[in-house]
């Protein structure tokens, strides 16, 4: 009896094809629209998260705190405790944090053969390649013995290797340095492989020196611009920060003297954003379901009131009450799981091109496909009833005289 | 096989008040073609849809098979029409977008009979009332006259223990209406209880007995004159 009356809602519901479409437009819409707002918020998140975890969801950068003010300088107090000392006093003392690089960075034009280039000078130690999962491509990077006794070396970025040496191969050759009007000049012992821009922002542009080296010549002083930190996992991210965050108040007495910033906390932040959104725009989608839900049961309302000889007529022959009221609501759920199921093919082609447009993976979520579906099986049998009950209701004498 | 006794209907719309039957009595027994006539407004109709069990009367008895049918609830008349009552209408009332078989398929349906059987019934229904070659057609695709064959196919398909029409010939014209009488005739010689609401003497030529309804009230109820 129920498959004869899917086959007559079916059968009833193919002779009206556009306003049954057009009927359906609301669900296929709201369905679609919150399938594909799912959809491309998980896989744009999940593109954002995966680059972020690539740069190292357990990397920590402290910095100075600088004054308040758009070029505040670093704060004196902070920037006396900023040393090499410190590094060793983190490592040692923080029991989430595995190993830490200074960074001091100046810009400055490298010469070769008569041809310059505007770049950076980076002072560092062998952990920075480490930490960024850096590796030489050609020669080698500095180790701890040009680090103990502050060489005269060089490794250069493949950017700087590509723009002063085209095509020669720079290892074993000098490059000079002109920084405040000095002059320096270094030996190069390696090339850097091209790395894309991460938490350090772009490697290829700069060259890496001891900064023992870079103390001594370049700054001529014992402090450090800023360090980076790894954390032994993604995990204990954030009791690493609070380590260090402890440890240095015990050099700085005021904690706004110093900056931490953890990509745990970016990620979290992200995850939180991204996470409202999909939540407001499916909120919106929401409303447009139920917008949905009204076109149907405005639709049902015109077929019963148009139909309703037809109920007389079926309830002349014996049609009861349930056969009447299972007949409309089950047109009514047809269209609405019908637009459900157009409205989720329809909402993951959208996300599926967003995602090749956006360049991010396209994420299937099955539990918000369930969810839509059976939000439109719901809005079917909510919006569907009281039509279906307003037509079994009917009185088959003046339903029979209706014209 | 069908007794009223003192069968009266009252139709309340807003303050007025209409007393279409005035306690009427009568009986049937099978076999039996029987005319209800009288001028417009009489109550024939009204009574039609009482023995019809479309409606509940204001007060009276009546017993269709033995059933007291008087004191039933909505779903258990549909039961009882689907079970016992044929209909003819005036306007046929075929359902428009289903084809003459399907239409014949409805009693059916409501009566829980599988598909198979279903078919078989319609066709042989159908082919009964001389229609075996317009199964596929709309109802729209066929003559008036047709249209009433299918609608008394369609009353025959659940095997009624009685046919009730209501004007069946009113919307035909006299040569189409003669065939459709010929066939209720052809029907009732079978053994077909037949009861029939007209208000023309040419049809109710057609009927052993007539019953005469003035008012709501039965002026006379006698054999047809031959
Ligand atoms: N649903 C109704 N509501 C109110 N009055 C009605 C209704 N149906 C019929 N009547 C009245 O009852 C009387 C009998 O009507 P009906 O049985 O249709 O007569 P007939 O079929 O003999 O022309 C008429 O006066 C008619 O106006
Ligand atoms: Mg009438």
């Amino acid at each position: 009896m129920i498959w004869e009356t899917i086959k007559m809602a079916v059968h009833s519901l193919k002779s009206n094809k556009l306003r049954t479409l057009l009927s359906m437009l609301g669900i296929i819409i709201g369905v679609g629209a919150v399938i594909a707002v799912i959809s491309i918020g998980a896989g744009s998140q999940q593109e954002v998260t995966s680059s972020i975890a690539e740069m190292g969801s357990n990397l920590i950068n402290i910095r100075p705190g600088t004054s308040r003010g758009r070029f505040g300088r670093f704060s004196k107090a902070a920037q006396n405790v900023f040393t090499m000392e410190l590094a060793e006093a983190i490592v040692d003392y923080c029991p989430s944090v595995i190993r830490i690089a200074p960074r001091n960075e100046t810009s400055g034009h490298f010469v070769f053969a008569g041809n310059n280039y505007l770049a950076t000078l980076t002072g560092t130690t062998t952990d920075f390649l480490v930490i960024n999962k850096y590796r030489p491509e050609h020669g080698k990077f500095f180790n701890n013995y040009d680090l103990t006794h502050a060489n005269n070396v060089i490794v250069l970025g493949s950017d700087l290797a590509k723009e002063l040496f085209a095509g020669l191969d720079p290892v074993g050759r000098k490059i000079t340095f002109l920084y405040n009007q000095h002059s320096l000049v270094f030996n190069i012992i390696g090339v850097m492989e091209e790395k894309e821009r991460g938490i350090s922002g772009d490697l290829n542009g700069s060259a890496y020196i001891p900064i023992t080296t870079y103390l001594q010549v370049i700054s001529n002083s014992r402090y450090i611009n800023s360090f980076l930190a790894q954390a032994a996992s993604s995990e204990v991210a954030g009791a690493a920060v609070e380590e260090i965050k402890y440890l240095l108040t015990k050099y700085v007495k005021d904690g706004e003297e110093f900056n931490l910033f953890s990509q745990d906390q970016l990620l979290q932040t992200i995850t939180e954003i991204s996470g409202t959104m999909t939540l407001m725009l499916s909120g919106i989608a929401a409303i447009s379901l139920l917008v949905g839900g009204i076109g149907i049961m405005n639709i049902m309302l015109v077929s019963v009131t148009e139909r309703t000889r037809e109920v007389g007529i079926r309830k002349a022959l014996g049609a009861k009450k349930k056969h009447i009221l299972t007949q409309f609501l089950i047109e009514a759920l047809t269209m609405s799981c019908t637009g459900g199921i157009l409205g989720i093919i329809f909402g993951e082609i959208c996300a599926y091109v967003t995602a090749l447009l956006g360049n991010w993976p396209f994420v299937i979520s099955p539990l918000s496909i369930l969810l839509a579906f059976s939000f439109s099986l719901t809005v079917g049998v909510f919006f569907g009833i009281y039509p279906a009950v307003k037509a079994a209701k009917l009185d088959p004498v003046i339903a029979l005289s209706y014209e | 096989m069908l007794q009223v006794e003192e069968l009266s209907k009252v139709y309340v719309s807003g303050k007025i008040k209409v007393q279409a039957l005035k306690g009427v009595s009568f009986a049937v027994t099978k076999g039996e073609f029987v005319a209800i006539m009288g001028p417009s407004g009489s109550g024939k109709s009204t009574l039609l849809h009482l023995l019809g069990c479309f409606d509940h009367p204001t007060s009276g008895r009546y017993k269709l098979n033995g059933i007291n049918v008087a004191g039933l609830n909505d779903d258990q008349l549909a039961e009882i029409r689907n079970k016992y009552i044929g209909f003819v209408f005036q306007q046929f009332n075929l359902l428009s977008r289903a084809t003459i078989l399907q239409n014949v398929e409805i009693p059916l349906i409501y009566a829980g009979i599988n598909k198979k059987r279903r078919l078989e019934i319609a066709r042989e229904m159908l082919e009964k009332v001389g229609l075996e070659h317009r199964l596929d057609h709309l109802p729209t695709e066929i003559s008036g006259g047709q249209r009433q064959r299918v609608a008394i196919a369609r009353a025959l398909a659940i095997n009624p223990s009685l046919i009730l029409a209501d004007e069946p010939t009113g919307n035909l014209d006299s040569q189409t209406s003669a065939e459709i009488m010929d066939l209720f005739h052809e029907l009732n010689n079978q053994g077909q209880t037949i009861i029939l609401v007209t208000h023309e003497e040419d049809i109710a030529r057609h009927a052993k007995r007539r019953i005469y309804l003035v008012d709501g009230e039965i002026r006379y109820d006698e054999v047809t004159p031959s």
